[in-house]
């Protein structure tokens, strides 16, 4: 792992990743946004990313699949889920399938940054975040 | 690290197997010896909490509605607040009625044979068998009604549950080891979303409390510190009866915004209107 963190972003809605990808430079990370997911998953064929953050409801392929394709290529990568349909069976089949965490949308990028950071730590490769308070 | 909540039709064997199931995993216990904690911190009598856990209201036994959902979310906001620390198993405080939609949250029901209850219950009073079967049919019946009044659901429903267990079968011990082993599944792990879950229900159930001190009919809903609350009044104390309840639960803790709903009192104006 480079020092600085590697992130795939990846949310059909332009707006997600337009906002998020600024919030997760300022912590020092690297973030490459991808609003198609099988273009996703061919950058994810090429490259590893230390974390990936994955909208679940998408059309083509679900987060959920993407979670399953990015853990069989890249065992040790964190896979965030998020959505705006969060609902208690959705969470617990994410994280049995063994995503990292899982946030309801909508979400501050402060909640984000919180959980890079824990999945930062959890990768041996802990980046200072102290929240902003609330955006 | 997960919180177990342990629901059964039995009381003792309620706590036995909470107690053992937390002395296996090292996790917090929480079970009905929190009411004196309660009751000391609300300035009300831990007998009455006890007893709004058990009873329908009844105003010959002086527990009017009113106080008896005020004990009632006393009580809520009390366990929500020690379940938010996490690796907590909880029992005997209704929590299997009211910690719904959280994902890290195990919640098991411990059912037993009835006969062997019955029988040990004839045994244990010196009274026949039958006489014992009809107290814990009157008992049970006394309890779905309880759950559905308080919180309009039936505890008997196994799909309340993650994990049922039949002390017909299995021994508690056996019971609380496969608790304690079905609590490490990757599926019930807390995650940002089923904490956040967890923090809007506490911050609910904290407003609840404060609102019911002093009035009646309240339901709160809460996300991120914006609460929704929904009562009724006279169309003649709606603007007033809005202000109270934005001040009172504005004074919360983690409260950033408060809506009120007020609905028309139709029958207090129906009543009004004959006078």
């Amino acid at each position: 792992m480079s020092e600085r963190l590697d992130i795939l972003l990846l949310d059909d809605e332009p707006i997600v990743g337009k906002r998020l990808k600024p919030a997760l430079e300022k912590i020092g990370c690297r973030v490459e946004v991808f609003e198609n997911p099988v273009e996703a998953m061919a950058r994810l064929e090429k490259k590893k990313f230390d974390i990936v953050v994955t909208d679940i409801r998408m059309d083509e392929m679900d987060g959920l699949q993407v979670l399953e394709r990015v853990l069989d290529k890249w065992p040790e990568t964190k896979v965030i889920m998020i959505t705006g349909y969060a609902m208690m069976a959705l969470a617990r089949e994410s994280m049995e399938k063994g995503a990292f965490d899982f946030i309801a949308k909508p979400f501050r990028p402060d909640d984000l940054r919180r959980v890079i950071a824990k999945a930062a730590k959890a990768l041996g490769s802990p980046i200072d975040f102290t929240p902003a308070g609330r955006a | 690290m997960s919180i177990i909540i342990i629901s059964a039709d039995d009381r003792a064997a309620e706590g036995q197997i909470g107690g053992r199931t937390a002395e296996i995993l090292g996790y917090g216990r929480l079970g009905p010896e929190l009411l004196q904690e309660i009751a000391a911190k609300y300035g009300v009598e831990e007998g009455k909490l006890a007893e709004a856990l058990e009873r329908e209201p009844s105003l010959l036994r002086g527990m009017p509605p009113k106080k008896w959902y005020y004990y009632l979310s006393c009580i809520e906001a009390e366990v929500l607040e020690r379940l938010a620390a996490d690796k907590m198993v909880c029992w005997s405080l209704a929590a299997h009625l009211y910690v719904l939609g959280i994902s890290h949250a195990l919640r098991v029901r411990i059912i037993s044979d009835i006969e062997q209850r019955a029988a040990a219950l004839a045994e244990e009073n010196g009274i026949s068998l039958q006489r014992a079967q009809k107290i814990l049919a009157k008992q049970q019946r006394q309890r779905v009604q309880w759950c559905q009044t308080a919180y309009g659901q039936d505890e008997t429903d196994p799909a309340l549950y993650d994990l049922v267990i039949n002390l017909g079968q299995i021994d508690p011990d056996e019971a609380a080891a496969t608790i304690a082993k079905a609590v490490g599944y990757r599926k019930f792990e807390p995650m940002t979303y089923s904490r956040k879950c967890l923090a809007n229900l506490l911050l609910a159930a904290k407003v609840k409390t404060r609102l019911l001190e002093t009035m009646s009919d309240i339901h709160v809903q809460s996300r991120d510190g914006r609460v929704v609350v929904t009562t009724k009044a006279l169309k003649r104390d709606k603007q007033k009866k809005t202000l109270a309840i934005k001040e009172l639960a504005g004074s919360v803790e983690g409260v950033d915004f408060v809506e009120v709903h007020i609905n028309n009192d139709i029958f207090s104006e129906a009543a009004q209107s004959l006078r």
